[in-house]
């Protein structure tokens, strides 16, 4: 427990959690003004429909939440690259395994506090999202009595809980890439290098690249899974075969246990150098 | 808490390589508890793989390793509870500061107490900079706090790599003293460092490794005494005529003339303390010597053990010079 408060301590201390914060809260917010502002000025009425539904609420939820999944699952790669590579880069890994520490433990707690902080981010970024959505449809003339809908209320927790297990698995996965790199910097690009290519390879090959993990974790919430418009991978917004909510969460937690268990499998066996 | 056997560290024919390179090739140790105990060696004879091995960074390709009395394998992390150990660099996040660096270390393996943590800063005098980033200080800084670092949960034995490393004049005097009352409280010190000058003052046993085997190991003050030599300045004419003489004295191939810049110097394999004989055959035949010094430095002795200078003879009898005792000064910059 000790070592797992401590690095919720060195997290909320760590830069890359705020830059990566702001981030998110920002682009979320460009996307949410450029939505109102093209359903305000749009001719064409498919297109202002389209930007309308995202401030109309109780569908505004769901659909707020697979934009954050959208923008937050490329950061969540960054984030869980960041903090994996750096154990390996500063060598502080290597002063715990020294002291000890079980490896795994180690490895598998650190991630812990960034599934927390990644959790933390969605909520951020969802109370921004709906809190710009209503603010969008009070613009655009939209009446905000969706907002207090019971139905769409009760689902909330689920749909959070789904988006933070898809955040968490796209964390994951930078992590394990930058563990298996041992390095930051190298986690980071490739983890997004990946992000990209499966978005793009989705676009060839959707039967296959529903199944992978990008592409899943854009599929946890959205409403227009089963076909529709993908928002999270590389090819966001292009026109893809997503998996149903509940198999892609399946597949999303598969993922998430992949992830892990090569970052912790890796460090343990792992020969520690300088 | 002794460990029984008397012995704090050993290792038995322990074998590293790194695809082709051989790191350590069959290193016999024996660390006996409550020393301190200079572990040297040039680049790459194979210092490092053998204290990460020591510490479970790395695993061993064969032998054994025996720490605290008790063989340590793969599944005995818990015998570092009582080690504590700087390898290489120290290594912090440079976004905490030094107190906050510790407290996150603390969290890892034996618990240990935030009163321990500010004894510690106090003990590295970085109470006064331990709220600031590590990313602000300076090298010798970083050193300190390393230090403090391995200290952390008391350890029964202490493993350190080149601590010495950015550290002041001043700063390296308090290490040692710290070193030093550490092993006359009972706790084992195992240090490597290339600052041989320090490390005679510093060390009780030395061991010294090259390409990746033990080479010498033994008290420091024996090792010196039984590798001293007596250097004697004659006129340059007079070089074979005393080699001749000194021959039966000192025994064959104990003897070696100096050539080059340093001509008129013969080096005499010999103990140091049978100077005043020498000098007296010498002076018998006419022979008068301007100039005579003995012993030997740890400098000497481990560049003839470990090769790394091919002219050893003419190195090897510089002027040998005691341990002054230990000061009680802290670790003021």
């Amino acid at each position: 427990m000790r070592l797992f408060v401590a690095d919720l301590r060195k997290l909320v201390r760590r830069p890359a959690s705020w830059v990566t914060l702001v981030l998110l809260l920002a682009l979320l917010a460009l996307i949410l003004v450029v939505l109102v502002a093209a359903a305000r000025t749009s001719t064409e009425p498919q297109a202002a429909l389209g930007a309308r539904q995202f401030v109309t609420f109780p569908g505004a939820y769901e659909l707020v939440l697979t934009l954050i999944l959208g923008i937050g699952g490329l950061l969540a790669v960054t984030y869980g690259a960041a903090i994996g590579g750096s154990e390996w880069g500063w060598g502080t890994l290597k002063a715990a395994v020294a002291r000890g520490e079980s490896r795994s433990r180690y490895t598998l707690l650190n991630f812990a506090s960034v599934a927390v902080f990644t959790w933390l981010g969605l909520l951020a970024a969802f109370v921004l999202g709906v809190v710009g959505a209503a603010v969008g449809g009070l613009i655009l003339g939209v009446p905000p009595g969706g907002i207090t809908d019971p139905e769409g209320l009760r689902r909330l927790p689920e749909l959070l809980g789904r988006a933070g297990l898809a955040l968490a698995m796209n964390a994951a996965f930078g992590y394990a890439v930058a563990t298996v790199a041992r390095s930051q910097l190298a986690g980071i690009a490739v983890g997004v290098g990946l992000f990209f290519a499966e978005g793009i390879a989705g676009l060839f090959l959707p039967d296959v690249f529903q199944w992978f993990p990008f592409s899943a974790s854009s599929a946890v919430t959205s409403p227009l899974s089963g076909g529709g418009v993908g928002a999270g991978g590389g090819g966001a917004g292009a026109v893809v075969t997503q998996l149903d909510q509940n198999t892609a969460i399946v597949v999303v937690c598969v993922w998430l246990v992949v992830a892990i268990v090569v970052a912790a499998a890796f460090t343990e066996r792992a020969e520690i150098g300088g | 808490m002794t460990t029984g056997s008397g012995v704090a560290l050993a290792t038995q024919g322990l074998a590293k390589r790194y695809g082709s390179r051989v790191a350590l090739d069959g290193l016999d140790l024996r660390v006996p508890e409550g020393v301190v105990y200079g572990f040297l060696g040039p680049n790459g004879a194979g210092k490092t793989t053998t204290m990460r091995i020591l510490t479970g960074l790395v695993r061993a390709d064969a032998g054994q390793v025996e720490l605290l009395g008790r063989p340590f394998g793969r599944r005995d992390r818990r015998r570092l509870f009582d080690v504590g150990a700087l390898i290489e660099s120290p290594a912090f996040y440079p976004f905490l500061s030094g107190r906050e660096n510790l407290r996150a270390l603390a969290a890892t393996g034996a618990p240990v107490s935030r009163a321990r943590i500010d004894e510690l800063l106090t003990l590295v005098n970085l109470r006064d900079r331990a709220g600031d980033r590590v990313s602000g200080y300076s090298l010798g800084m970083k050193q300190r706090l390393g230090i403090a670092a391995a200290l952390l949960s008391d350890p029964r034995l202490l493993l350190l790599d080149e601590p010495a490393n950015g550290l002041d004049p001043a700063g390296i005097v308090g290490m040692r003293d710290t070193l030093r009352a550490l092993a006359a409280a009972g706790k084992t010190v195992f240090v490597s460092s290339h600052i041989l000058s320090e490390v005679q003052q510093l060390v009780d046993v030395v061991g010294i490794i090259a390409r990746g085997r033990l080479v010498r190991e033994g008290p420091v003050s024996e090792l010196l005494r039984e590798a001293g030599a007596i250097r004697v300045r004659v006129a340059p004419d007079e070089v074979a005529a005393a080699a001749e003489v000194l021959l039966p004295v000192a025994g064959t191939g104990s003897v070696a003339p100096v050539s080059g810049p340093e001509a008129g110097w013969l080096t005499v394999r010999i103990d140091p303390t049978r100077g005043a004989e020498v000098n007296r055959v010498l002076a018998d035949v006419g022979i008068y010597a301007s100039r005579l010094e003995t012993g030997t430095t740890l400098e000497g002795l481990f560049l003839e053990l470990t090769g790394s200078r091919p002219d050893v003879a003419a190195d090897a009898g510089s002027p040998g010079s005691s341990a002054p005792a230990a000061s009680s000064t802290g670790w003021q910059s």
